[in-house]
């Protein structure tokens, strides 16, 4: 009976990383977009001037020619010129300035 | 885009330049804590500016002690600073009451009063119905309430079957309209007759009902039965029958009038002498700005200058009263000077008594002298016109 218990706890423990999958499933099989659902990024560039990043963790770096975002998905990287933070809640951060690359994995 | 500067503006905000090692950690923190950064500029290595709302500003404190930055202030911009600057100004203050005190009286004043109305003789009687109810240019829009001036102007004026009034604005708008009068109904049972209205020498007649008593040719006084509404048979045995009588009956009539013939004459001439007189008008209300004419007989001439730039009239304006000195001259006449004179002024007043059916046919003028040896000339005039006039029969 012990065991039986034990081994019930440890499937329960398992099983926390594939539920979170499994809302992730159901969104899908429920045509749920995956930009509401879930805290994943989301990056809209408007031509070239403007960054639209909803959903991110923080600032890691803040240059002239670079700016580091940390995400849920890692950490994106914009690179341009004249760089700057137009706006930036809790939320979303518009990023302003001539950008030439948005890198992931960066 | 526009309007997010706008409100900021309104709200105030202040440009910050914050220094420090860690500026990311920074604008993290703020981030979370809800406070709005934007136009973030970095300067260089160590520090950077941005832009933050008044309350953000405040509540940036406990960020920069655990990010170890400084944070001084550029420049205050915004509406609470500029009004902040102005609070030590007492006109300020003072003119900005004054100008809110005084557009609030004007808009709760009756500017103007229209009128719609399709009889322009009825303009002054609902005007003087307003008056009635103190309501003028001027008044306070508060104490009016449309419907009872509305049931009020039309018992009070006659020949209205309906008024609306309508506050536009500063504009009081009346529209009323008239009734139309129903037709004098004969009734052809009750007994009316035809009296002659006054003397005259019948030249037609025309009876339509009723019996003629009276024929073309006879001379009538005034009050005489011209036609009877009681129609008399032939036969007495079927007696008689009421009728209401009507007929035209034209007849020859005459007035006159007997004026003495005076050798003297006053002639009454202006002067070139005048004197103005200037009153300020304001809506109904007038104030005088200069003094009385210095003439005793006078004539006067009233003008109304109301200022109206670009085509719009204000209630503002002058009138302007001028009074022209008038000269009595006692002038010798010689007898037949008088004598027209006189003609003359019998014919006018005889002219301002004729009734308006009236045809005038002939003009007869005679001279009298009585035992004193003054002399009168008078004027007879011959008309023709319609002298029935129906009256209820009594026996």
């Amino acid at each position: 009976m012990k065991r039986g218990i034990r081994k019930f706890k440890r499937n329960g423990k398992a099983s926390k990383e594939p539920r979170e999958r499994l809302g992730e499933k159901l969104a899908r099989l429920f045509d749920i977009p995956a930009d509401v659902y879930g805290n994943r990024p989301k990056v809209t560039a408007i031509g070239r001037g403007e960054v639209l990043i909803e959903n991110f963790k923080g600032i890691m770096d803040f240059q002239d020619g670079m700016i580091r975002i940390n995400t849920s998905n890692g950490v994106i990287k914009v690179t341009g010129d004249g760089l700057s933070i137009r706006e930036i809640t809790s939320e979303e951060i518009i990023i302003g300035g001539k950008i030439s690359n948005i890198d992931y994995d960066a | 885009m526009f309007l997010v500067h706008l409100w900021n503006y309104i709200r105030g905000y202040v440009i910050i330049i914050v220094t420090g090692s860690n500026l990311e950690r920074f604008i993290n923190i703020c981030a979370r804590r809800q406070i709005l950064l934007w136009d973030i500029v970095r300067i260089d290595a160590w520090s950077a500016s941005m832009k933050a709302s008044l309350r953000g500003f405040r509540l940036m404190r406990p960020a920069a002690k655990k990010s170890g930055c400084r944070v001084h202030i550029k420049k205050k911009c915004g509406l609470p600073f500029c009004l902040y600057k102005l609070r030590r100004r007492k006109g300020f203050k003072v003119g900005l009451l004054l100008f809110a005190f005084l557009l609030v009286l004007a808009t709760s004043l009756i500017w103007d009063i229209e009128v719609v109305c399709s009889k322009p003789e009825l303009v002054p009687r609902i005007m003087e119905a307003l008056e009635a109810e103190n309501i003028g240019r001027g008044s306070f829009k508060r104490g009016i309430d449309p419907k009872k001036i509305a049931s009020r102007i039309v018992l009070n004026v006659d020949g209205l079957a309906w008024a609306g009034v309508e506050i536009k604005g500063v504009k009081l708008c009346i529209t009323v309209k008239e009734s139309i009068e129903p037709p004098v109904l004969i009734k052809n049972n009750e007994k009316f007759n035809i009296v002659a209205e006054r003397d005259g020498l019948i030249t037609r007649m025309e009876v339509y009902a009723g019996n003629a008593l009276v024929q073309e040719g006879d001379t009538v006084r005034k009050g005489q039965v011209l036609v009877s509404g009681r129609l008399e048979s032939k036969n007495p045995d079927f007696g008689t029958r009421d009728v209401h009588a009507l007929g035209r009956i034209t007849a020859r009539t005459w007035y006159e009038n007997t004026v003495p013939v005076s050798l003297v004459y006053t002639q009454r001439l202006r002067s070139e002498r005048s004197h103005e007189t200037v009153y300020l008008r304001f809506l109904d209300g007038k104030l005088k700005l200069s003094g009385d004419p210095p003439f005793e007989i006078y004539e006067t001439r009233t003008e109304d200058r109301f200022l109206s730039p670009f085509g719009i009239r204000f209630p503002i304006g002058l009138t302007v009263e001028t009074y022209y000195e008038v000269i009595e001259k006692q002038v010798d006449l010689t007898l037949d000077e008088a004598i027209e004179v006189a003609v003359e002024t019998a014919r006018r007043e005889l002219k301002a008594k004729l009734p308006d059916d009236c045809v005038v046919i002939d003009e007869i003028v005679k001279q009298t002298e009585d035992g004193n040896g003054k002399i009168y000339m008078q004027v007879v005039i011959e008309c023709e016109e319609d002298i029935a006039a129906l009256v209820p029969a009594t026996d």
